[in-house]
């Protein structure tokens, strides 16, 4: 088997001379007119191309921003780079960044484009975008939904401030973390999650199971049966009752072998 | 899973017809499901197989996988899966519908086989790619050019044998220019006219080369996979099987669900789980709200080619509405990340059932609306009737798939001649259309459309309770099956062996656009120029369009590098064609 060949800092990334950040300097902090945006696919699976689609028609309409998407990057004053770039697009997205003129602001956009996402060690792949290019700016998401796209934009013209803070925690020598539902013992916790998570997957099972669980924490156990069917009447739905009962009987089974 | 004797064989009749004929050659039959068999043949006799299984029993075509059985069996691997749907003289009832999967082991000091493609043309691009990927060298295919892997990927090293390399090696370029070789069209007058790899309206890059006689398409050829990552490889050596899920869904960014059902299935078949109920018709509620913003985005670019901005507009604004739904019934817009083996994740209640069926009754007005609108547009017709035709002698010989081949007169759908999911319990009508253009093939979509509302709507109303996913199975070592899906460019098919390490040992996943680029070809020809963009967008393809197109004109003889963005602006106006 041959050595791996996996370069980080690519021989054959593109880097811009200091003249060239200057004006891309002048041109972010200073931009008072529309700006073209193109768009350049290295390797996506078509989820951003879409995405960034969706963010330029009706609903969203960026170019209420004067943000509009042009069709070659000779017009283009933000290059937009989509897909973890593969080996047959890095010639063709090299040939895109150098058509486009000076000052340019490089976008990486969806997390493929980022880092190269799931793909990023593959044989086929170079990784994100800033592996073959510089990058200014950073839109996350697989894909990013179109707000997300409209606030990246944002960003990068100046339009917004990037919302970004950094808190730190550090664990205290008396803190422990918090257990859900500490007064419910452990094996009934256990299988009442397990049923809830079969019946109704993981978002919907986690937010009924926490209801149940806290309905046994604070009520009498005799008294559950009627809570829980003043609940569900108030809730009127159908499922809930079924997957709120299977609960239960797990509930009584439990409650009588003990 | 192994069948006890007295389960239904859908398809022994098949294999008994090739015993007949071919006596020796047919070596073993193995069942993987009652209708999916898999029968391993002979070397030689191979083409001949296909052959009869594709053209006298009415066999299309469905996927071509290899594999590296060596650390098994000693053996490379070949897997032809054909849908066998019998004769198509007979009548429909009478048709006996199954997976017929033709094996042939292949010893490793010999890496030959003979070429399908000959016989079959369907098997084209498959075999291509089994070259790329294996080494193994089809004997008698006429097409000697790489497939899958880029121009700067070093000769002899081939990806997917198991000993070949690791999944991270990243060999140095070995040429920095594009070495492909497109082919050369004889002719007094012929225009090349090349368009990409980068363009701005659709998703991936292609590469394309047009032959022209003055305005007139004389032939195609295409250079493709320009994102070709390595996904297979990835799956079958970092992720286990619940995570290959996710990325399934990452295949494509606009059927990623139907790929991801795909695959659940293919191992769910392998291993016999059974899948619950609930989950089933969840799947299928999922799976069509995909059909719904797919077709609604193919309808609008539609509009787009053929100049009507507006109606490309109108089709997005209302399309935003089926991604609301998907959101609110995944999580997320695009990537639902919805799908375990053994079942779902995530379950529908009272809120996202009522919510959804509102925004299918809006839905449902605003598109009736909108393709009415369409089809009054006088030059919507005018532009697409008797535009791009796939002849279903073509479409015979090449098995595409989808809203492709349902436009040129077959009413095959895997959806009804291979049902999953909750799709036989659940009344629906097959929509086709046998105008063989790229009118009919829209038409196909806006009734698909609506199809789908109402099955939306049925699943909705009908679900049966119980639980949404199994747990508590066990994966056996190198099981393998077929997972299928009628995505809404057509049939998405898996093929997936179990490995003993938690790890896929081999996944082929076959997306609806490959077959359907190859007859692509065959539907640009006789063509004009102007009509280019739009045959292409006509198929739906999952790759972005092109930059620029090379016109080569067989008169002048001379070659010509035309914007996409020119063509793409001829193709609406009609005016000024850039190559005068």
């Amino acid at each position: 088997m041959a050595e791996y060949n996996i370069k980080t800092d690519s021989a054959y990334a593109v880097r811009p001379n200091e003249a060239v950040d200057r004006l891309k300097g002048a041109l972010l902090k200073d931009i008072q007119r529309s700006c073209y945006v193109y768009r350049v696919d290295c390797g996506g699976c078509n989820g951003c191309e879409i995405e960034i689609f969706a963010a330029i028609t009706p609903i969203f309409d960026a170019e209420r921003f004067g943000i509009k998407v042009v069709s070659s990057p000779r017009h283009a004053d933000v290059l937009v780079f989509t897909g973890a770039v593969t080996r047959s697009m890095r010639v063709p997205a090299l040939r895109a960044y150098h058509a486009a003129p000076e000052p340019k602001v490089c976008v990486a956009y969806g997390a493929c484009g980022c880092s190269g996402g799931i793909f990023h060690d593959l044989y086929c792949v170079w990784g994100g975008a800033d592996k073959i290019l510089p990058i200014d700016l950073y839109i996350p998401g697989c894909p990013p939904t179109p707000p997300a796209t409209i606030h990246g934009f944002a960003v990068a013209l100046g339009l917004l401030n990037q919302k970004m803070k950094a808190g730190y925690h550090s664990l205290q020598d008396d803190e422990r973390s918090q257990l859900l539902h500490p007064q419910v013992p452990l094996d009934l916790r256990i299988q009442i999650e397990r049923a809830a998570r079969r019946m109704a997957g993981y978002w919907h099972g986690r937010r009924i199971a926490d209801v149940f669980l806290t309905m046994i924490k604070n009520g009498d156990p005799l008294k559950l049966s009627s809570t829980l069917q003043e609940y569900l009447v108030a809730q009127d739905d159908p499922r809930l009752s079924e997957i709120m009962g299977r609960l239960e009987e797990i509930y009584l089974a439990w409650f009588a072998a003990h | 899973m192994l069948l006890t004797e007295e389960k239904p064989k859908i398809g022994q009749k098949y294999v008994d017809a090739l015993r007949q004929q071919f006596g020796w050659s047919i070596q073993e039959e193995a069942w993987q499901a009652p209708d999916q068999v898999t029968v391993t043949v002979e070397l030689n006799s191979l083409p001949s197989v296909v052959e009869t299984l594709y053209y006298q029993h009415g066999g299309w075509l469905s996927v071509v996988a290899g594999n590296d059985e060596r650390p098994i069996n000693g053996h490379f691997a070949l897997y032809y899966v054909l849908s066998v749907e019998g004769d198509e003289q007979a009548p429909e009832n009478k048709r006996e519908k199954c997976y017929f999967v033709v094996r042939t082991l292949i010893p490793p000091h010999q890496m030959e086989f003979p070429a399908v493609t000959p016989r079959v043309p369907a098997a084209i691009w498959y075999e291509r790619e089994v070259r790329d990927m294996f080494g193994l060298q089809p004997i008698g295919l006429p097409d000697e050019r790489r497939l899958v892997l880029p121009d700067d990927w070093p000769e002899g090293l081939y990806p997917l044998r198991k000993d070949s390399m690791d999944y991270r090696y990243r060999p140095e370029p070995t040429t920095e220019d594009e070495t492909y070789e497109f082919i050369d069209v004889e002719g007094e007058g012929i225009v090349q006219v090349p368009l990409g790899p980068l363009h701005i309206t659709s998703d991936e890059p292609g590469h394309f080369r047009l032959y022209v006689d003055g305005e007139h398409i004389v032939d195609a050829d295409y250079r493709l996979f320009y994102v070709h990552r390595g996904m297979e490889k990835l799956a079958e050596t970092r992720m286990t099987y619940d995570q290959v899920t996710f990325l399934a869904d990452r295949i494509c960014g606009i059927c990623g669900y139907a790929h991801n059902v795909a695959y659940s299935t293919s191992i769910e078949r392998a291993l016999g789980i059974a899948v619950p109920e609930r989950a089933q018709y969840i799947r299928t509620i999922l799976l069509e709200v995909e059909r719904l913003h797919s077709h609604l985005l193919n309808l609008g670019l539609a509009c787009h080619f053929v100049g009507f901005d507006t109606g490309f507009m109108q089709f997005f604004r209302v399309r935003e509405k089926s991604m609301k739904m998907a959101e609110l019934l995944t999580g997320t817009r695009k990537t639902y990340g919805m799908n375990l083996i053994g079942g779902v994740r995530r379950d529908i209640l009272k809120e996202e059932r009522t919510q959804t069926l509102q925004w299918i009754k809006e839905l449902r007005q605003e598109v009736t609306d909108l393709v009415a609108m369409l089809l009054e547009t006088p030059y919507i017709v005018q532009r697409t009737q008797d535009i791009g035709r796939l002849e279903s002698k073509v479409a015979r010989d090449y098995s595409p798939v989808g809203p492709t081949l349902r436009g040129s007169g077959f009413a095959r759908d895997i959806r009804v001649i291979h049902p999953y999911c909750a799709y036989d319990r659940v009344p629906w009508t097959l929509t086709y259309k046998d105008g063989c253009d790229v009118l009919a093939r829209t038409l196909i979509r806006a009734e698909e459309f609506f199809e789908s509302l109402s099955m939306v709507e049925r699943c909705l109303d009908t679900m049966p309770e119980g639980p949404v996913l199994t747990e508590g199975f066990r994966y056996k070592p190198y099981a393998y099956a077929l997972g299928y899906v009628e995505a809404p460019r057509g049939e998405d098919i898996h093929w997936s062996m179990l490995g003993d390490n938690q790890k896929l040992y081999r996944w082929r996943c076959r997306a609806s656009s490959y077959n359907n680029w190859p007859p692509l070809r065959y539907m640009l020809r006789g063509n004009t120029i102007s009509d280019a963009p739009l045959i292409v967008a006509s198929i739906d393809p999952c790759y972005s369009c092109t930059e620029r197109v090379t016109v080569v004109d067989v008169r002048k003889k001379k070659a010509q590098v035309v914007p996409y963005k020119e063509l793409e602006r001829y193709c609406r106006e009609r005016k000024h064609s850039p190559l005068k």
